[in-house]
């Protein structure tokens, strides 16, 4: 029931070097600072007790959206989910991160929450991370050995966890989206400021000539200890052509793979009913099966 | 009002928007008092277990710490309540819930109180908790309180349900149940006490209901009424949740009065959502019959009320379902049988609509029943056996005046027309419908006698201070006092000043409640502010030589109409030696206690009523349940400030909805599981779309200027509308609140075919 914070030593470095010598130096004891919506509530609200906070918003650098000239995408770790929300560039030409980024909260949390912090804080439930699995994106890290690279499908190790070292998370990297069509679905009883009880975020390489599919992604949010891949979804889909029937198969393969459990927002069965309804959705959405793609939210 | 000034019936600015927008309005978190220290509440964990041993000598002995009090500590009553004395200020032998206050602890920083709160060890004995209300009704239950679970009984009987249901071509019987909700409002329950220097105690507090805190107070520390002040601060919402539970003022005053330091107690939402009073949960059984033409016949009813650990008012607000649970209809033979009964829970209070948003779940789903059943329309239905002038209630009261239900069915069913091309969706999954919801509320507590008294001193230069006990509690009640004082003396708004909210100054008006403000106390402010008129007038009448009547009070001066002439209240007190003014208004309603055997009677004055019209969107698949387009439609009487009144109609449509859909206080054996906002869903603006509100004013001729009050009348038929449009949309009958996504997926899966005709 703590409602104020208790003290902490408050660090600002002003570089990456100089936080990465903090990270070292504090280790496990430093929490990193990003926008704050999570970390500062879990700090007042839910009894974590961190001793240092290294606030990475004076390292010049950690934020903005950079639209590289091969069409791939490089976000740093420090840019807000407004900042995604506004751009038109993102909109245009990753419209599934676009539609995660926008459905988090409320305007005033994405106009603080970042996408580092929301991928870092590793909720299965984060809305960024389906699409930027979908998309293929990488995370960037830096750690003392220098910077590397790690797809974000094995970014996450469980709940709260993810496979960073003593590393800070600089950056998000995603291909190049081509003429892929996509579309995350969220469902959750609010429209705003909720969390989801199930997410799916889909992303399909359709030949308009051949109707046959290319590369699928299916990731499913909320329903696994980490955001989960459906790889057997995807194998269902690619290199078939899509009939209604594939896309409903894809959906069972999906709702097989979920290991939700329950709580407060919804039963591990009723979660596992809603995997199949929406990745179907999606799918019928996504490839073109529906009557106009919109983005849903329930 | 000279001058073709009007005050009464123009949307005025409120006259705390300014403080309020300027964010210079003082709540309790604002105040700060020289060495102030803060208090906090060590509650139980358990939600029912025997008190074994309490240590505090490990938190007495933190340094900051200046207080850690237990039961023996109380100098005076230990136990308070508005209606039965039965809950602990802090509990000695048992807890009966989870959260129920076992010590106080006060230290010089809110962090070191902390920490000694939760140093303090207390020994538990666990016992099994009771509950369900149901179960609990067994006398081989367990017992939550010592005279027995079940609380109280109330009963109506008119005609004999027997012979009605006989007479009856169609009946339709369910069974339902509500959830828990709480107020939510958005200033969490707090107070300031500071202590003079000569013993006499001062709580700040926000508060439905000064005058209470300050009784409960004076019986806690054992001192008489006129040795303790309690002021009310800028309250940011109550609905119900800050009458009643004086708690947080006992707390800050046995910590002023045993440290000699103000103290302060502000709860977290965490406390706040735990510990305070809610929304009594229902289980709820109907029977009604209906003739094939369409004339209702006969109800029957058997509700239970879950009024927690704790009555609070949980045998008012079980009467207030069986008065108001045949709903605003004629039917000649009814039978209610209602009960409110003890269980190891947070206890129930009041909240926003008493009892009746309950009870109209339940009745307006059987009528859309029997509509279907009969191949009626819903609203023609409604209109057939709809209460009207020279109606008797089900209490038996003729009702002679202000019986608006009727427009506000007719007008809902235009609305409906407007909203029918919406119902298509482009997706297959999503369907659309249309509910109605009717519902009444009578104004005021049903409690006889009642009444509300204010004071008006008019001054010399034609301007006015009211002082009464209603306070405001964001809902516009101050403004409309200074309304109506306006209208009366022939002034502009800005003449009057307005002073409520402080036991020192103000009379005890009872509680800001009950939709009873704009009735009982805008009628004691018209009455004062006339009388002082008058007494103006008469003075002026004697200078003039003339009759009262012929005269005008404006603008501080009487004037003579006929004769051109005029004198300013300056001059007219200066030759009578008069300074000011000053005049009481006195309002009581006239109504009758009920029966308790039998529950008829007039127990009030008047009814505001309503019809409103849902269009919702179903997600088939999912479960999912969005408004759409909303239209509320309520007979106010008379709008006295139109855009407060909408303004309240909104507010009750976005509460009703969101009991409707989505809030509920999920328990775990008894443990609240979401007492944070983020897990105890409210619904947000992107979740509602814009009320489209109809005043209808059918006008009460024992109202100030024909005006009932809509506080609580919005609230009542929200879930009603909004569950019958789920019906409509997609043929399940929700049953059980609230209708969640898995809860309506659930009935999907059950749903039988839809009827032909969709």
């Amino acid at each position: 029931m703590l409602s104020k914070l208790r003290e902490f030593q408050y660090l600002r470095p002003r570089s990456l070097d100089e936080a990465e010598e903090l990270i070292q130096q504090f280790g496990p004891d430093a929490r990193i600072l990003a926008g704050g919506t999570d970390l500062l509530v879990r700090m007042k609200e839910r009894g974590l007790r961190a001793r240092v906070v290294v606030d990475l918003k004076a390292i010049p650098g950690l934020a903005g959206i950079h639209a590289e000239p091969d069409g791939s995408l490089r976000i740093g770790a420090l840019t807000t989910l407004g900042d995604i929300e506004r751009s038109s560039h993102i909109r245009a030409h990753f419209p599934l991160l676009w539609q995660g980024a926008s459905c988090v909260g409320s305007v005033q949390v994405r106009n603080r929450a970042t996408v580092g912090g929301n991928l870092c804080n590793a909720s299965p439930a984060a809305d960024t991370a389906p699409p930027l699995l979908a998309l293929g994106g990488e995370a960037i890290l830096r750690g003392e050995r220098g910077e590397r690279r790690l797809l974000l499908e094995k970014f996450f190790t469980g709940p709260g966890r993810t496979a960073m070292g003593q590393e800070i998370l600089v950056g998000i990297s995603i291909p190049p989206n081509g003429a892929g069509s996509s579309l995350y679905l969220k469902h959750s009883p609010r429209r705003a400021m909720d969390i989801a009880i199930v997410s799916v975020a889909v992303r399909l390489d359709v030949d308009s000539q051949t109707g046959v599919c290319g590369k699928a992604s299916i990731v499913l949010g909320a329903v696994a200890p980490v955001p989960l891949r459906a790889r057997a979804a995807e194998q269902t889909l690619e290199g078939q052509r899509l009939t209604a029937q594939r896309l409903e198969d894809a959906a069972r393969a999906a709702q097989e793979a979920a290991q939700p459990i329950g709580d407060l927002r919804g039963t591990a069965a009723y979660r596992r009913e809603m995997v199949w309804v929406l990745t179907r959705r999606a799918l019928v959405e996504a490839s073109g099966a529906g009557e106009g793609s919109t983005f849903f939210q329930g | 009002m000279a001058d073709n000034q009007k005050a009464v019936g123009v949307s005025v600015p409120r006259i705390e928007a300014r403080e309020k927008v300027l964010g210079r309005s003082v709540y309790v978190d604002d105040l700060r008092r020289e060495g102030m220290i803060w208090g906090k509440v060590v509650r139980s964990p358990h939600p029912r277990a025997r008190i074994v041993h309490v240590d505090v000598t490990e938190a007495r002995g933190l340094p900051g710490v200046v207080a850690v009090l237990t039961a023996a500590d109380v100098p005076g009553d230990r136990y308070v309540g508005p209606l039965v004395k039965d809950q602990p200020i802090l509990c000695s032998s048992s807890v009966r819930f989870e959260g129920d206050a076992v010590a106080l602890v006060a230290a010089t920083a809110e962090e070191v109180a902390e920490t000694a709160r939760d140093a303090v060890r207390v020994e538990y004995e666990i016992l099994e908790p009771v509950l369900d209300p149901i179960a609990a009704m067994s006398p081989e239950a367990p017992q939550v309180q010592a005279g027995g679970n079940v609380a109280s009984y109330s009963k109506l009987r008119r005609g004999d349900v027997e012979v009605g249901f006989r007479a009856a071509d169609v009946i339709v019987e369910d069974s339902f149940s509500t959830q828990m909700i709480d107020h939510a409002y958005l200033e969490p329950e707090g107070a300031v006490a500071e202590v003079d220097a000569e013993g006499k105690v001062t709580i700040w507090v926000c508060s439905q209901y000064p005058h209470y805190d300050r009784q409960e107070v004076a019986r806690v520390l054992g001192v008489s009424l006129a040795r303790v002040r309690v002021i009310q601060t800028t309250t940011g919402g109550g609905f119900g949740g800050k009458f009643g539970s004086p708690l947080v003022s006992c707390y800050a005053a046995l910590l002023a009065a045993r440290t000699g330091r103000p103290a302060k107690v502000l709860y977290t939402r965490e406390e706040s959502l735990r510990t305070t009073v809610k929304r009594h949960p229902y289980r709820i059984h109907y029977k009604v019959g209906a003739t094939r033409s369409g004339k209702l016949t006969a109800v029957e009813a058997r509700f239970v009320g879950d009024t927690g650990a704790y009555l609070v008012v949980g045998r008012a607000v079980v009467g207030k379902s069986t008065s108001h649970g045949a709903g605003p209809y004629e039917v000649p033979h009814v039978k209610m049988d209602g009960y409110a009964v003890y269980t190891n829970k947070a206890p129930a209070g009041a909240m926003r609509g008493y009892g009746v948003p309950q009870v109209a779940v339940a009745y307006e789903s059987l009528l859309d029943e029997l509509a279907r059943k009969l191949n009626l329309d819903p609203i023609e239905f409604r209109l057939k056996n709809v209460l009207r002038e020279g109606s008797q209630t089900a209490t038996g009261q003729t009702l002679l005046h202000s019986v608006g239900v009727a427009e506000t069915l007719e007008r809902a069913a235009d609305a409906r027309r407007e909203m029918t091309p919406h119902l298509k969706t482009g997706k297959p999954y999503l369907k659309r419908g249309i509910g109605v919801g009717v519902s009444w509320h009578g104004i005021g507590a049903a409690r006889s006698p009642s009444q509300a008294t204010a004071y008006v001193n008019l001054c010399g230069d034609g301007s006015a201070t009211v002082l009464c006990g209603s306070v405001d509690i964001g809902q516009g009640s101050n403004t409309l006092f200074s309304q109506i004082a306006a209208e009366e003396l022939g002034v502009p708004l800005d003449q009057i000043s307005v002073v409520t909210g402080d036991t020192l100054t103000t009379p005890d008006c009872e509680a800001t409640t009950a939709t009873r403000v704009t009735y009982l106390s805008g009628n004691a402010v018209r009455l004062a502010a006339e009388k002082a008129k008058g007494t103006a007038l008469e003075l002026a009448a004697k200078h003039f030589g003339c009759l009262p009547e012929h005269l005008i009070l404006a603008r501080g001066k009487v004037q003579v109409p006929d004769a051109a002439l005029e004198i300013s209240l300056t001059d007219l007190f200066k030759k009578h030696a008069v300074q000011q003014i000053s005049a009481l208004g006195v309002f009581s309603p006239d109504c009758t206690p009920l029966d308790p055997e039998t529950g008829q009677g007039s127990p009030h004055a008047t009814y505001g009523f309503g019809t409103h019209v849902a269009l919702v969107e179903v997600d088939q698949e999912t479960g999912a349940v969005r408004l759409v387009d909303y239209a509320a439609f309520n007979d106010v009487g008379k709008a006295i400030n139109p855009q407060a009144v909408e303004g309240q109609i909104e507010g009750a449509v976005a509460m009703g909805t969101g009991y409707a859909l989505s809030e509920g206080m999920i328990f775990d054996r008894g443990k609240i599981l979401n007492p944070s906002f983020a897990t105890y869903l409210l619904l947000t603006a992107a979740d509602l779309p814009p009320v489209r509100v109809g005043l209808v004013e059918a006008p009460e001729p024992t109202g100030p200027y024909g005006a009932k009050g809509v506080g609580e009348p919005s609230m009542n038929p929200v879930a009603a509308a909004v569950i019958n449009a789920i019906y409509d949309a997609v043929g399940v009958r929700i049953r059980e609140l609230p209708a969640v996504p898995e809860t309506v997926f659930a009935a999907l899966k059950t749903r039988q075919p839809l009827p032909a005709d969709r």
